[in-house]
């Protein structure tokens, strides 16, 4: 009797294994390479991750398992990435953060403790504002923000990417705006929606079906070309405002990696990347490609490090 | 009602039904599992769907969300240990029920409670979708905090008679949450200069080593001193005539109260499950909650299924997610080229009404097999009590783990064990920590949004929604002190759930 009892046991252990995260590995074989995600399972950095690792499997003949290691704004997955062996078992998925992290005092991983392998995405800020609201382009949000009539502008959370595309923004008109961190894009475009803000800084992609549904109007995007789904909407650039911000995602190692082993990883990535299964799910995800190989990605980083270190200006020191 | 019969259409397939009856059986499964959130079980299964088409790929999903939310009640009955941060609020008096050899009540009672819940917020959501989603927008950072303030005033009647323990629990939850990133000014704060604490203390793990791991110990502590080995009888299962008047008010007005509070983006079956408890407790007339008071079980199960529903109003209607399940409901619609808003409406009617059909499926699914599982289920606690507490502790650690792949969760997750064990032993609440832990945050963020966003003023405690709140909390108070001085003689009668 007692031992019928105990043969629940295992079973139920063995479902447990099967909807955890040992579930989105592979064969576990031994020889699968890690990819490290920063953030949560189920988010766009992951979805994208998830899709790359897949198609990299077949690219580069190895297994991957991915392993979401979130928190801290991502710094607890740079951190992780960072650590690992420098021997090509382990990747990680770096995004714009990685550059803005250290600026805050967050962590002590910057671009310099990684190795870029290739950047898979570019997705712009884009100015956002009510389809019923007074303002018609960016200059009037600008002229607002200038009288010091409104101007809040909604965030996807306190040093986001998405709040330093405003800020540099109103840098750049020499203006000063509102800004609300709320805990992600949704809550901000919410509070476009309800009127509670002005204006929202987060990317095209994301104010997509509201804009299309004719509830938002995008203003301006942040990139250097328009977004293929916001035709009507002019760079900032058209407008006179030489600003470009918005997110990218890649693939990078620990530094000190062999050299011969990221032209591998390089190699291959970037033949996952182009691949006909990974671009069709960029595009259909609303998820901007922009390829940049190892070196050209390794010094952008660098690049993106010491531009947020003049914008933020040690914003988290004050 | 045309488009009705398209989405009927489209749900009675085999691949969209039979979709639904394995995503519910993942969900069952994974719910029961500390550590096994419905967000984290939607999200490995999400690179599924990107093979099936979209609306069997929304069945798997959808049925893995009911079936995970109402299962995450049944270790929380059983062992004390919620499997899902949602079924926090179903310890309180399932547990207590359990204790007193009920246990086969109360899982019955939260059975049909989270079925009720899910069946009548899919009602709503089918139709008034439009016209409710619209509600979530009149909801800025001034309506949400008082929404926190009224949630945090459970603390107050969960600790009736012992205000200041509660309260001092109550603070040790927001205490541990202030820790983290500060969620305006985006500096860390509280963390020792450690990497690891800038992602705050991790929830779930603290939950899980709050209410499993301390239970566990308080167990085996008491096997060690020669204590009562033998676990307390399950008892009958069946409910009678009788119940459904007992239950029917609680259950009813829970499911108004989840769905309600799903509606509000951010917002999700955790706190739907502690506000409508605490409303459910505050206007009913019965003294036993908090001791196995089966209304309790009710309310808290029926809001958390409700507030899947409510939850899925913004994100079918406006394509904003509900909670961070609906998210990755998101993600799986828009891999498909499909945008959730208002033109999926028109241009997907097989998707969105199969959709809200699915769901009530989900649910009538979720009846069966709940009754075949809540037989199996106590078994598990038949386990001598030698054998079944370490059990608990060794899967509620791989919980733990299974979180983000960090130790650090699983120390996390011992160390709340041991002070949970701690503060019972003293004499302390547990459920006013949690709920502090849960909304401290909330009040916090919002409270400091809607400052900046006034302009450093209080203008905004004046808006109607703000105003009504901080009127009905008042009520609240006063309702209580009175309650209290009238003790048991004269008990009021006071409507039950019948609030929004």
């Amino acid at each position: 009797m007692r031992t019928r009892k105990l043969a629940l046991i295992p079973p139920l252990v063995l479902l447990a294994a099967g909807c955890g995260p040992a579930a989105s590995g592979g064969s576990g074989s031994g020889g699968a390479v890690e990819i490290v995600v920063p953030y949560a399972a189920g988010g766009g950095t992951d979805q994208t991750a998830r899709q790359l690792a897949t198609a990299a499997e077949k690219t580069c003949g190895f297994n991957t398992v991915v392993s979401n290691k979130e928190g801290a704004g991502g710094a607890i997955g740079f951190q992780a990435a960072a650590d690992a062996d420098p021997d090509g078992s382990t990747l990680g998925i770096v995004t714009a953060e990685v550059a803005m992290l250290a600026h805050r005092g967050v962590t002590d991983v910057t671009p310099d403790d990684m190795d870029g392998v290739l950047q898979y995405n570019f997705d712009p800020a884009a100015l956002t504002v009510d389809a019923g609201s007074d303002y018609d382009s960016v200059h009037d949000v600008i002229e607002a923000a200038d009288r010091g009539a409104g101007a809040t502008i909604g965030t996807s959370g306190a040093g986001s990417i998405w709040e330093a595309a405003a800020k540099g923004l109103a840098a750049e008109e020499g203006v000063e705006m509102t800004y609300a961190p709320f805990e992600g894009a949704a809550p901000a475009i919410t509070a476009v929606l309800g009127g509670q803000v002005d204006a929202t800084t987060v990317s095209g992609a994301e104010v997509r079906a509201q804009v299309e549904s004719g509830e938002l109007n995008s203003l301006a995007v942040m990139g250097e070309e328009r977004l293929s789904f916001l035709p009507d909407t002019p760079t900032l650039r058209e407008e006179g405002i030489d600003w470009i911000s918005g997110t990218w995602r890649g693939v990078a190692v620990p530094e000190g990696t062999p050299q011969e082993t990221v032209a591998e990883l390089e190699t291959c990535f970037n033949e996952a990347a182009r691949s006909e299964a990974f671009t069709s799910f960029m595009e259909k995800g609303g998820f901007g490609v922009r390829y940049r190989g190892a070196e050209e990605f390794d010094s952008f980083m660098d690049a993106e490090y010491e531009h947020f270190g003049q914008t933020m200006g040690g914003a988290g020191n004050e | 009602m045309n488009d009705w019969l398209i989405g009927l259409d489209a749900v009675l397939s085999v691949g969209a039904l039979s979709m639904i009856a394995l995503g519910v059986a993942i969900g069952l499964v994974c719910g029961a599992l500390p550590g096994l959130t419905a967000t984290m079980a939607v999200a490995l299964l999400l690179p599924v769907t990107f093979s099936l088409d979209p609306l069997p790929g929304m069945m798997l999903l959808v049925g893995v969300y009911g079936g995970t939310l109402y299962a995450g009640s049944i270790p929380a009955i059983l062992l004390r240990a919620p499997g899902t941060p949602s079924a926090a609020a179903t310890v309180i008096d399932g547990y207590p029920m359990s204790r007193q050899g009920k246990a086969g009540q109360a899982l019955t009672v939260s059975l049909v409670a989270s079925v009720v819940g899910g069946l009548v917020g899919t009602v709503l959501l089918a139709l008034f979708a439009p016209q409710l989603a619209s509600v979530a927008l009149v909801f800025g950072p001034p309506e949400y905090f008082m929404v926190a303030v009224l949630a945090l005033a459970v603390i107050a009647s969960i600790s009736a008679g012992k205000l200041s323990s509660g309260l001092l629990s109550g603070m040790l939850g927001v205490a541990i949450g202030v820790v983290g990133m500060d969620p305006i000014e985006g500096f860390p704060r509280f963390t020792f200069g450690t990497t690891e604490l800038t992602a705050g203390i991790p929830f779930i793990a603290v939950l899980i080593g709050l209410f499993g791991i301390s239970e566990a110990f308080t167990q085996i502590a008491g096997t060690e001193q020669g204590g009562r080995a033998e676990p307390p009888p399950v008892g009958r299962f069946t409910l009678g005539p009788r119940w459904l008047r007992r239950l029917g008010p609680a259950t009813g007005g829970s499911s108004l109260m989840g769905f309600f509070i799903g509606l509000l983006p951010g917002t999700g079956g955790d706190v739907a499950s502690y506000f409508a408890y605490n409303e459910t407790r505050r206007w009913s007339r019965r003294s036993g909650f908090g001791k196995g008071e089966p209304s309790g079980v009710a309310a808290a199960e029926s809001a958390n299924n409700a507030s899947t529903s409510g939850a899925l109003a913004p994100t079918l209607v406006l394509g904003i997610p509900g909670d961070s399940v609906t998210a990755i409901l998101i993600g799986a619609l828009t891999v498909h080229g499909l945008q959730p808003g208002p033109q999926l409406f028109e241009g997907s009617p097989d998707l969105i009404y199969g959709t809200m059909l699915g769901l009530i499926l989900t649910y009538l699914a979720i009846l069966p097999l709940g009754l075949l599982g809540i037989r199996l289920w106590p078994m598990l606690k038949a386990t001598p009590t030698a054998l079944l507490w370490p059990a608990v502790i060794m899967v509620s650690l791989v919980g733990a783990f299974a979180l983000r792949l960090s130790l650090v969760d699983v120390g996390i997750a011992l160390a709340a064990g041991a002070l949970g064990f701690a503060l019972t032993r003293g004499g302390y609440p547990l459920a006013p920590m949690v709920i502090g832990l849960i909304l401290g945050p909330m009040a916090e963020s919002n409270l400091r949004l809607s400052l900046i966003i006034s302009g450093g003023s209080l203008d905004w405690l004046a808006r109607p929604i703000p105003i009504a709140i901080l009127l009905l909390i008042a009520v609240a108070v006063v309702a209580t002190k009175l309650a209290t001085r009238r003790a048991a003689q004269r008990p009021e009668p006071a409507p039950v759930g019948e609030e929004r």
